[in-house]
């Protein structure tokens, strides 16, 4: 089975409001793929309607190639976290974990094996009703590779994290998909997913709004603007605005420019006699880049209700 | 056994079950109280001796008048019964061979009846009918050859029916024939609630014949047959006797010859088992929660995930909960049977009655039959929640059904609050009766058949809903 998650034109309403709209996305194997947006944006509505758990109204989703609905053993083809706080809060960590093992014949050495993994084995035999929600979280992913699955789907499974938590999920995540596996990763914060996600689906209100990898939609961000580092700052942002850029001032000797390229800049100023003493090329961070792409969204979305 | 398909998901769903601590003390401890409810309620019975004599009744009453003569070897006895009174509409009025003069002596009769035509009885309760508007004047003969008793049925004296045949094993030479009337007791009931005033009232039943004749096959009669005697067992003395006048005989009796069926009778049976309502209060809840609980937090998401056969699921949920209820159901049971038969049986018992003990099929069919019940109240309450996906809605809307007509029914005429009982999920309490009392709604496998045709609607309609709705 090859261990690809396809989403193709999914639309999924509850009573008169769309939650999801005409969403196609594909999530592929050995990536982290961040899925981000607004809460309320529709992405655990996607989730569920990938596991089968929603039926769509129109689309399909599939998961290697089938519907969930019809995999036998579902566990070992896909593993997910949806909510760490579903387990009965009288049952002990291992025992949620061996019923979910026994669905789906697998042995109960392999509780151990994942316990460990997610750094549980010491809670093991205490009540989910005692357990922090950073363990819960640590229990929900260790159900979610209980089948060594090739497909996992998190959703928001930074929450609750302290910040050693947040630092090994993001190691987790990343081994995962450098074992080959695709790896579905929801967050309604992009700032999680830095450093984590290599390709990113973004949605909001129900539609997807932009399917790219992390490194273009920084760099389409970052467009290009560079910085300048400069001691005749008054005189340099004079020359530049003249030679058509637009320039802000930043901090001391620093100066943003936009509308130029960096060898002009670099010309420019050298003609004059101005020392340049540093030039970078500024990149966005990827909250910058989704603060754009959402602010894009937006203002469609205030178009079309206007146009309507 | 490969653990693969089906039985995956039953052993996945008993993990769940028996690895929340809260609802295996909820099993036991039904067993607990269902049995501490039995040792409470009968505890007050000790040595009364009207709850011990029920026990010591027979099972059959043999109250009549009979107009006899003995009759030795094979031959038959004719008459007609030219008028019978409507003392009642099962009052009897025919002939019978009886083997002796005892109560309870095995006996055959062919009668008329004012309602149910003309019968043919024998065996305190075997009842085969003839024409069925076969109401006086008719004609009645009854052969005896051998073991075998032959009754027969006549509209004018020639042309006659066979309306049944019993073999009477082992019955003697000699045996007394003759003219019978029976009227039954009439039972009369006032229901105020939490009070039913209950009287049994004899009722006066008397017949005419005529045209009798007894006669042998061969031979002749000894000295001193064709003397008619009297003998009477009537319920009351003043209601029973015989009159002869130019071949017309008047005969008025009172009472029954049939099987006990001890109307007023308390069921010890049932009433060990009155502990059972609280516990299955404690199996609805259980089944009601082996659900909600998965809905309430979204666990149901894991379930169906890891399982998305939903159908399927729920089949293994209801086995196991099923099978749960039945094994702490019939502990519960057996626990209440021996607790309050301590106090409630009494050592001395007529011949003839059942021993009331568990190696007794009809207490076995109530205790069984009660665990079963619990089974059964299991499965309807995880089908009522999987259908609600609310406990505050389930367990009210399948405990009130259960209770309503036990507590309604005090109130409203008999014949409704039966119809109440049979209709309802309440019909299922039905299977610890263990005797057939004036008040009896439903026969008890029966009731329990409307119990389990509850459960599995329910079960259908929850299917059907898991996997329509969105999880």
């Amino acid at each position: 089975m090859d261990a690809t998650i396809e989403v193709r034109g999914v639309r999924k309403r509850y009573g008169r409001t769309t939650a999801v709209d005409d969403l196609s996305f594909t999530v592929r194997a050995g990536q982290v793929t961040g899925f981000v947006g607004p809460n309320g944006a529709g992405k655990s509505t996607t989730l569920r309607v990938i596991l089968g758990l929603d039926a769509p109204d129109e689309g399909t989703a599939l998961v290697g190639g089938r519907p969930y609905r019809t995999l036998r053993t579902p566990l070992l083809h896909v593993g997910a976290l949806l909510d760490a706080n579903a387990v009965h809060p009288g049952r002990r960590a291992r025992d949620h974990l061996l019923w979910m093992a026994q669905s789906n014949g697998l042995p109960s050495g392999r509780i151990d094996e994942v316990l460990e993994l997610v750094g549980l084995t010491s809670a093991a035999r205490r009540r989910a009703g005692g357990l922090s929600l950073g363990m819960l979280q640590r229990l929900g992913i260790a159900g979610a590779v209980l089948g060594d699955a090739p497909m996992l789907l998190f959703d928001e499974p930074v929450n609750g994290l302290d910040p050693d938590g947040i630092r090994w999920i993001r190691g987790f995540l990343r081994s995962m998909a450098a074992e080959g596996r695709a790896v579905l990763v929801s967050s309604h914060l992009m700032s999680e997913l830095e450093d984590t996600a290599d390709h990113l689906v973004v949605i909001g209100r129900g539609r997807l709004i932009a399917d790219t990898s992390v490194r273009d939609l920084v760099a389409s961000a970052s467009k290009d603007q560079i910085q300048v580092r400069t001691p005749g700052r008054s005189e340099a942002m004079t020359l530049l605005a003249n030679a058509g850029a637009t320039v802000t001032a930043g901090d001391r000797e620093t100066l943003t420019v936009s509308g130029l390229p960096a060898e002009r800049v670099v010309a420019l100023l050298g003609e004059r006699g101005l020392p340049v003493l540093e030039v970078t090329q500024h990149r966005a961070s990827l909250e910058e880049a989704y603060m754009e792409l959402t602010r894009d969204a937006l203002e469609y979305e205030a178009v079309a209700l206007e146009e309507s | 056994m490969r653990r693969d398909g089906f039985g995956r998901l039953v052993l996945a769903e008993w993990t769940k079950l028996r690895t929340v601590p809260r609802w295996m003390t909820v099993l036991a401890g039904l067993v607990g109280v269902t049995a501490l409810f039995a040792l409470i309620d009968t505890s007050d019975q000790g040595g009364d001796v009207s709850e011990g004599e029920s026990l010591q009744d027979a099972d059959f009453t043999d109250d009549f008048h009979f107009v006899h003569q003995p009759l030795t070897g094979d031959g038959n006895i004719v008459a007609r019964v030219v008028s019978q009174e409507n003392s009642h509409e099962w009052a009897k009025a025919g002939l019978i061979v009886k083997e002796r003069l005892e109560p309870g002596a095995p006996y055959a009769a062919v009668l008329v009846t004012p309602e149910h035509g003309v019968r043919m009885q024998w065996d305190f309760g075997e009842d085969v009918a003839g024409s069925e508007n076969g109401e006086a004047p008719r004609w009645l003969r009854l052969t005896r050859s051998g073991d075998v008793v032959t009754g027969y049925e006549s509209a004018d004296g020639t042309d006659w029916q066979e309306v049944g045949e019993v073999d009477l094993e082992d019955l003697p030479s000699t045996v007394e024939v003759g003219l019978f009337v029976a009227s039954p007791l009439a039972v009369e009931i006032e229901r105020q609630y939490g009070n039913n005033s209950l009287s049994e009232i004899p009722t006066p039943g008397e017949a005419m014949f005529d045209n009798v004749r007894v006669a042998l096959d061969r031979g002749s009669p000894a000295p001193g047959d064709g003397e008619w005697n009297d003998y009477d067992t009537s319920v009351e003395p003043d209601l029973g006797g015989s009159t002869e006048s130019d071949g017309v005989f008047t005969v008025r009796g009172s009472g029954d010859i049939a099987e006990n069926v001890r109307p007023f009778d308390d069921d010890l049976v049932e009433r060990s088992l009155t502990g059972a309502g609280v516990g299955m209060l404690a199996v609805v809840a259980l089944g009601a929660l082996f659900i909600t609980a998965e809905f309430k937090r979204g666990m149901i998401r894991t379930t169906f995930a890891a399982c998305p056969g939903r159908g399927r699921v729920l089949a293994a949920k209801a086995i196991v909960l099923g099978g749960a209820a039945f094994s702490a159901g019939l502990a519960a049971a057996v626990a209440s049977f021996l607790v309050s038969m301590r106090t409630l049986r009494t050592a001395e018992r007529a011949p003839g009655t059942p021993e009331l003990s568990l190696a007794n099929p009809t207490v076995l069919r109530a205790l069984v039959g009660t665990a079963v019940l619990f089974a059964l109240v299991a499965v309807f309450s995880l089908a009522v929640a999987t259908i609600v996906r609310h406990t505050a809605v389930a367990i009210p809307l399948v405990i009130l059904p259960l209770l309503i007509p036990s507590i309604e029914s005090g109130g409203l005429p008999l014949s409704v609050a039966n119809w109440l009982v049979r209709l309802t999920p309440a019909a299922g309490l039905a299977v610890q009766q263990t005797i057939t009392r004036y008040d009896t709604a439903i026969a008890p496998l029966v009731g329990l058949g409307v119990m389990a045709a509850y459960a599995a609607v329910a079960l259908g309609v929850a299917t059907l809903l898991l996997r329509r709705r969105d999880a």
